[in-house]
């Protein structure tokens, strides 16, 4: 949940704040979950809409590469690492622009590794229509990107 | 549905589904002759890849910072926290509601008008029965045809009826019956027994006791 918080507002304060709101609307909404979808795709939904409500009262603070301290970079060289930091830093840039359902969809399957059909479930849409939004979101960042490798 | 626009190519859905490997190449035949899908395929692949990394996704280009073991620590300790303070806003957002002019007073009202009609109504002492002012019918003789005719009252050799009309003289029937009135209630009887002098409880007692002990008492208990 922290990951899925992080991947929408690239930075660890507002991410722990929304994971401690996510987790709190569970709670409170727990006595509410009748069990139509799993435990787990109940709860990426309240992560999603939380997040979606979040980053669309404010642009999100991405953090700068020195304050990413906990990343394991123990069989990295410096260079591979700032190398490493550079690309996420772009890449996240660029999925910050992305319309919000194009980012829920590309970080829930790219990032959270799940299926199209339960990101559908999370999201509220059919299968079909999450993989058109993935396949655009994925275009969109190509051009975000400029067509730079990687 | 063949998975092809109305242009003739691929469909996004498609697209996505081969880029993944959920449907092989080779059961798609028009990516054999369009180049077009063929390169968007491509595209599609190479963002993907660029997106997630070299390989697994946990070591892509952007990963997430883990956050330290303390903080799912001080997580827990927060969003308890934010439970009870909910709760206790909750409580007090109670109180503030049922504490408004609009909602306390008429509630008020009506437990003060409830409260004062259960005090009236219970401190009201019962009505007792009136005593008639005229003499109750005495059964006749009609009623009760097997007794025996009374005897004529007014003999003048009779004990009783000398006794009755020392009563009688000495005694006012005005007070007898606020009396009678006075202890036709519940607790009555014990509330007579406490207005007793000294002597006429020990008489009472007496009187009792002599009672008690006569046979037919005993026989009876």
């Amino acid at each position: 949940m922290y990951q899925l918080c992080y991947r929408f507002v690239g930075n660890h304060e507002d991410a722990s704040d929304l994971t401690q709101d996510v987790f709190f609307r569970a709670y409170r909404g727990l006595s509410g979950f009748r069990g139509g979808s799993s435990l787990a795709t109940w709860l990426y939904r309240i992560g999603v809409n939380a997040c979606l409500n979040r980053v669309s009262a404010r642009k999100p603070i991405t953090e700068e590469l020195d304050a990413r301290q906990h990343v394991d970079t123990r069989n990295e060289s410096p260079s591979e690492r700032v190398l490493r930091q550079e690309r996420g830093a772009r890449v996240r840039e660029a999925i910050a622009q992305l319309p919000p359902k194009q980012r829920a969809t590309l970080v829930l399957r790219m990032y959270q590794e799940l299926s199209h059909e339960e990101i559908a479930d999370v999201l509220g849409s059919s299968v079909g229509a999450v993989k058109a939004n993935f396949f655009h979101a994925l275009g969109n960042l190509k051009k975000l990107l400029g067509g730079e490798r990687l | 549905m063949n998975g092809c626009n109305h242009m003739g190519h691929l469909t996004p859905a498609l697209l996505v589904d081969l880029a993944e490997g959920i449907k092989a190449e080779h059961s798609v035949p028009h990516l054999a002759r369009c180049d077009a899908c063929r390169r968007a395929l491509a595209e599609l692949r190479t963002t993907m890849a660029d997106v997630a990394g070299p390989g697994i996704p946990e070591h892509s280009g952007c990963d997430v910072p883990e956050p330290s073991p303390l903080f799912w620590d001080h997580l827990s300790t927060r969003v308890r926290e934010a439970v009870a303070e909910q709760g206790a806003h909750g409580r007090a957002h109670w109180f503030e509601a049922w504490s408004r002019p609009l909602v306390a007073l008429p509630i008020l009202a009506t437990v003060t008008a409830t409260a004062v009609l259960a005090v009236v109504t219970l401190r009201k002492p019962p009505v007792p029965n009136p005593i008639p002012a005229t003499p109750l019918p005495i059964l006749q003789s009609t009623l009760l045809p097997s007794l025996p005719p009374l005897e004529p009252l007014g003999a003048p050799d009779d004990p009783a009826l000398a006794l009755m009309a020392d009563y009688g003289t000495s005694l006012g029937w005005d007070e007898l019956r606020e009396e009678m009135a006075g202890v036709s209630h519940s607790g009555a009887i014990d509330e007579a027994v406490i207005t007793l002098s000294t002597e006429e409880r020990q008489e009472l007692q007496r009187l009792l006791e002599e009672e008690m002990t006569q046979p037919s008492a005993l026989g009876a208990s």
